[in-house]
């Protein structure tokens, strides 16, 4: 058991900090007919539109991957891997309320420029929620302390 | 070892600050012309909205995981381990907040805004770490 909560708070802490450098939200946009379509991604380091970089896009990958890292070191300590799971669950929970709102936001703000755009999350925020379920799963196999 | 009532105190006193940091402005942005953005924890102000600001509902609904890692220290009361949960989450929560805050923060200078923190944010920032501190302190007493 102890071997497989390692494993497991291992994969979950890996797959954290993966999932912030994996796209967490898309919109693709046309700004004019004619144009091909433009991207706009954000991830846990940077966001992008187009070839054009936001100096000063939120950097959601901090808080990620030090959940990872309190994750990682529950691999020692029930409790302490209980509240990492816990704070990635944090991370995560505010993380998809906020995009959930940008994505409403942008799709509202720009489908009289592009009604076919496409935005939505990006298999970042599924990787995340992975990462949490796959650390709470290694709680619950953790030997106690 | 702090004795559990005064962990169990500490923790109150962190759900109260959380609870009364959902009611006040988290940070606020002042532009030219009196138009000012004032994010809250179930929405966004924007006063003297100018007529080209962009369509689209800016309600961050920052609220809701945070009422619900409040709730979670609550039922610490009766479920063990539930306001550690509740107060770990919220340090992940306040987190994701504290970078969109930096990043807030430059957007507003770069385009010439007055940002200002609000009491909410400066709340929930101790009330956090209050209840952390309660959570994790009353783990270490005797039932």
């Amino acid at each position: 058991m102890k071997i497989l909560s390692a494993a497991l708070l291992a994969l979950a802490a890996a797959a954290a900090v993966a999932a912030t450098f994996l796209p967490l939200s898309e919109l693709l946009i046309r700004l004019t007919p004619d144009q091909p379509q433009t991207a706009y991604v954000t991830t846990g380091w940077a966001t992008h539109f187009g070839g054009t970089k936001d100096e000063h896009g939120p950097l959601f990958g901090i808080p990620a991957v030090a959940a990872a890292a309190v994750v990682l070191v529950g691999i020692r300590w029930r409790k302490v891997a209980f509240a990492g799971a816990a704070a990635l669950a944090g991370v995560t929970g505010m993380l998809f309320v906020y995009l959930l709102n940008a994505i409403s936001f942008h799709k509202q703000g720009n489908i009289t420029i592009d009604p076919g755009l496409e935005a939505g999350f990006g298999n970042g925020v599924w990787v995340l929620i992975a990462a949490t379920i796959l650390a709470f799963g290694a709680v619950v196999v953790h030997p106690d302390d | 070892m702090i004795g559990r009532p005064t962990a169990v105190a500490l923790i109150a006193a962190g759900v109260v600050l959380t609870a009364t940091a959902m009611v006040l402005p988290w940070y606020s942005t002042a532009y030219a012309g009196n138009v000012e953005v004032v994010v809250r924890a179930w929405g966004t102000e924007v006063v003297n909205k100018p007529g080209d600001w962009p369509a689209g509902e800016l309600s961050p609904w920052y609220g809701l995981p945070v009422a619900i890692t409040a709730a979670l220290m609550i039922a610490g009361i009766w479920v063990e381990r539930a306001a550690l949960a509740g107060a770990a989450a919220q340090v992940g929560a306040v987190g994701i907040t504290s970078v969109l805050v930096v990043s807030e923060r430059g957007h507003a200078v770069e385009q010439q805004g007055d940002f200002a923190i609000g009491f909410g944010l400066l709340f929930l920032l101790i009330g956090t770490l209050t209840a952390l501190a309660g959570a994790i302190a009353v783990q270490r007493e005797p039932a």
